[in-house]
């Protein structure tokens, strides 16, 4: 595949590993935000290969790690509606709610069906008028801009079945509660690719001048990543710290325009509750009073849900890299991917599920991930 | 789920010899000699999917559980749970399938049952297969036979059938040339039974949960680890891209014409060409090898040099946007 | 958030005023929303794709540019 292979091979992939091991005086510590960034980390083994220069720390950067439990429970509550068809990612299919998972719904007989894009899910609007189409938008800036035209286009279009649950958060709130807690290690980040697509990255530097942090712009692929962590050290080992692109192919400083246009017609900054880490003030996206009628929690009057999460999971702590996985009491016994307590257990590229995998090798793989 | 159902109510009722070993089929006693029988049912949705539809998985399917075994099979009896309303023309196309993949396997389907049920309660048709096959003396691959040194094969690039049913899913679709590789086994095994006789110690054909399950449950059975190049894994271009489009492994998607095989490692050359000699086998390929360590484990080197835990998954595999 | 991968235009359309296309994926084809790369693409561009959504053009050149520098430091170095 043209423009991702290239990004793969292994030769080049060596060369910046050696790279980094001969320019890196000193270990340091990064953290990538986006799940699909920890993904790759986890599946090439990079920290692995770079366990004595670099301690990548997996951050919250991935929409099914934080999605509210309240949130989870009010799917899960529309999902067991007999008029609904409730359409979702396929991520979050078997997210953990306090009694159960969507999956477990759909067992039961709900109308549950994973789809690719909201569009998908619009035309299964079109297509059953007699029903309530809800979707499940979950996501990062990334993802906002589809969520968006799908309520636009319903709008546009006249379709009156159709809803989203929205659970959108947005990275730079994120990261600024990050750098604030009294024990943070992050020394640098990996900003992530998709969401600087669409938003550019304006908001970040003045973040990297405040916090002092640099902050590379890094895309998805092994050699990406390797160039990110490599501009990330080179900034580190001089002293410097500002906003710097490796994803220069896709990313731009003012990113798509158009794209942060609808999203600021159709969605507002609200405060917004992260799984495991509470609320973050101005973190989410929320649909404005305009498009109440397509606001899934307004037509079903949803309303206040309290949930629990297990008092034995550490989902929070994990994310904000206060502790590896292997430190929670549940890892690995109460809680494994087959019955997980929380999300990061669950997810591909939650961080407990890759250091379930990682920590079974027992060949020193541990050493500094 | 299945693994529960079985352990906490099958077992505990029909527990003997035979099933408790938990094979793809069973090998019993008849009048002294040895004979083989497998059973498998096809719950699939939808029923016809590019490059085939449940009729060929249906017969496949049990001729290869029964190859698997080491047996050549010989008959088939097919029990049929039909929806009503189920169109005719869609019926007869899912029986000539059946037909075909028969007749060209040199099977009978001896006996059958046919069942309607109403509208909604069988997804279009249920199709239940069980076959019985002669077994040959002295080629017994089993899973619990892998060894330390042996070499392990796939017969074919992995991911078309999971890719082709998933390019007509509801919600998923996508236009592309992945055709299922539906496929009797039957014919390659045997050109190894032939051929290499004992020194091939365990075969399983790859299918629901992809080459991953395989390569992990003949792990599990036998105590031994399983390294795999990464490099040398064959996956086609355009199951790839679709992978990649949906955020799939390409190890865990669906094949329903794929073998994996582990030989004694002087015989994996000649393994490779005897399964090259047949259509369905023109692909294959050794994609890693048995160790000692980390029993029950598979291991993938991947391309930086570094290792990761190929593990079985807990349910089917998700697509993703994250 | 992150699934993104880079397609290229094989096709223009508009449904209803909605600029969409199809985009083939290294031989796997799918509908794709233009609206937010409308200006700036056409078939034969190579686009990154999101939930059925074109995020951002490839800019091919930078594409070409860095891999051109990483091939070069990847002559440079030892072997390990």
């Amino acid at each position: 595949m043209k423009y991702l292979a290239e990004y793969r091979d292994p030769k080049l992939a060596r060369a910046l590993v050696e790279r980094i091991r001969r320019e890196a005086t000193r270990r340091w510590t990064l953290m990538e935000v986006c799940g699909g960034q920890t993904h790759t980390i986890v599946k090439q083994g990079i920290n692995d290969v770079l366990s004595e220069q670099v301690e990548m720390i997996h951050g919250p950067g991935c929409p099914v790690c934080v999605t509210p439990l309240e949130q989870i429970d009010r799917a899960l509550h529309l999902a067991s509606r007999p008029d609904v068809i409730f359409t979702s990612f396929g991520d979050m299919l078997r997210v953990p709610g306090s009694a159960c998972d969507l999956l477990q719904v759909k067992a039961r007989g709900g109308d549950v069906r994973a789809v690719y894009s909201p569009l998908d899910a619009l035309e299964l609007a079109r297509r059953h008028p007699d029903k309530e189409v809800v979707f499940f938008a979950v996501g990062f800036e990334t993802t906002a801009p589809a969520n968006a035209m799908a309520v636009w286009r319903a709008h546009e279009l006249g379709v009156t079945n159709f809803s989203v649950l929205v659970s959108h958060v947005t990275v730079p709130p994120a990261m600024v509660a990050i750098l604030e807690a009294p024990d943070n290690r992050v020394q640098a980040f990996l900003a992530a690719g998709h969401v600087c697509a669409v938003m550019g990255w304006t908001e970040y530097e003045p973040l990297a001048a405040r916090y002092r942090v640099p902050i590379v712009i890094t895309g998805f692929e092994p050699m990406d990543i390797l160039e990110g962590i490599w501009m990330a050290v080179r900034q580190l080992e001089v002293g410097r710290h500002e906003v710097e692109n490796q994803y220069v192919r896709a990313v731009r400083r003012e990113g798509n325009q158009a794209a942060q246009d609808l999203m600021e017609r159709v969605f507002h900054a609200v405060d917004r509750g992260w799984r495991g880490i509470g609320v973050i003030p101005s973190s989410g996206l929320g649909l404005r009073p305009e498009f109440a009628g397509y606001d899934a929690e307004v037509r079903f009057s949803l309303g206040f849900i309290r949930a629990d999460e297990p008092a034995a999971c550490r989902a929070g702590d994990v994310l904000r890299g206060r502790i590896k996985p292997s430190e929670c009491g549940a890892f690995g016994t109460a809680c494994t991917p087959e019955s997980p307590l929380g999300a990061p257990m669950v997810s591909s590229e939650g961080a407990c599920a890759a250091y379930h995998n990682f920590a079974r090798v027992g060949r020193g793989a541990e050493r500094g991930a | 789920m299945s693994a529960q159902l079985l352990r906490e109510h099958f077992l505990p009722r029909f527990g003997n010899p035979w099933l408790d070993r938990l094979g793809d089929g069973a090998v019993v006693p008849v009048e002294g000699a040895e004979i083989a029988i497998s059973t498998d049912s096809f719950v699939v949705s939808p029923l016809e999917f590019p490059g085939g539809n449940i009729g060929h998985l249906a017969v496949h399917g049990t001729l290869n559980d029964l190859a698997m075994m080491g047996a050549t099979p010989r008959w088939l009896s097919v029990g049929f749970v039909l929806e009503e309303g189920l169109p005719f023309d869609l019926l007869d196309r899912v029986l000539d399938a059946m037909a075909e993949a028969t007749a060209a396997a040199g099977v009978a389907v001896v006996t059958g049952d046919t069942k309607v049920v109403d509208r909604g309660k069988a997804d279009g048709m249920f199709v239940n297969t069980t076959g019985v096959g002669i077994l040959h003396d002295g080629f017994r691959p089993d899973p619990r036979g892998a060894r330390p040194g042996d070499a392990v094969l796939v017969s074919g690039p992995l991911g078309r059938h999971g890719m082709a049913v998933m390019a007509v899913r509801e919600g998923f679709a996508f236009e592309s040339e992945i055709v299922s590789d539906t496929a009797d086994l039957s014919p390659l095994v045997a050109s190894l039974r032939e051929e290499l006789g004992s020194q091939v110690h365990a075969l399983r054909d790859a299918t629901r949960g992809g080459a991953a399950s395989a390569l992990n449950e003949i792990a599990a059975a036998s105590g031994v680890g399983v390294e795999l190049d990464e490099a040398a894994i064959p996956v086609p271009g355009a199951v790839q891209a679709a992978c990649e489009m949906l955020g799939l492994d390409p190890l865990y998607v669906a094949n329903e014409g794929v073998l994996v095989a582990f030989v004694a490692s002087e015989a994996a050359s000649r393994a490779v060409d005897l399964l090259r000699s047949h259509p369905a086998g023109s692909g294959a390929t050794v994609v890693g090898t048995v160790v000692a360590e980390h029993p029950g484990l598979v291991i993938l080197r991947t391309g930086l040099g570094a290792s990761r835990v190929v593990d079985m998954l807990p349910g089917d595999q998700l697509p993703r946007i994250c | 958030m992150c699934l993104g991968i880079p397609g290229r235009i094989v096709e223009v359309r508009r449904d209803g005023g909605l600029p969409m296309g199809v985009v083939d994926f290294g031989g796997v084809r799918r509908d794709a929303c233009l609206a937010y790369v409308a200006d700036e693409v056409d078939v034969g561009d190579y686009v990154i794709v999101h939930v059925g959504f074109a995020l951002s053009k490839v800019d091919e050149e930078e594409a070409h540019r860095t891999l051109d520098i990483l091939r070069q430091m990847g002559e440079l170095e030892e072997p390990a």
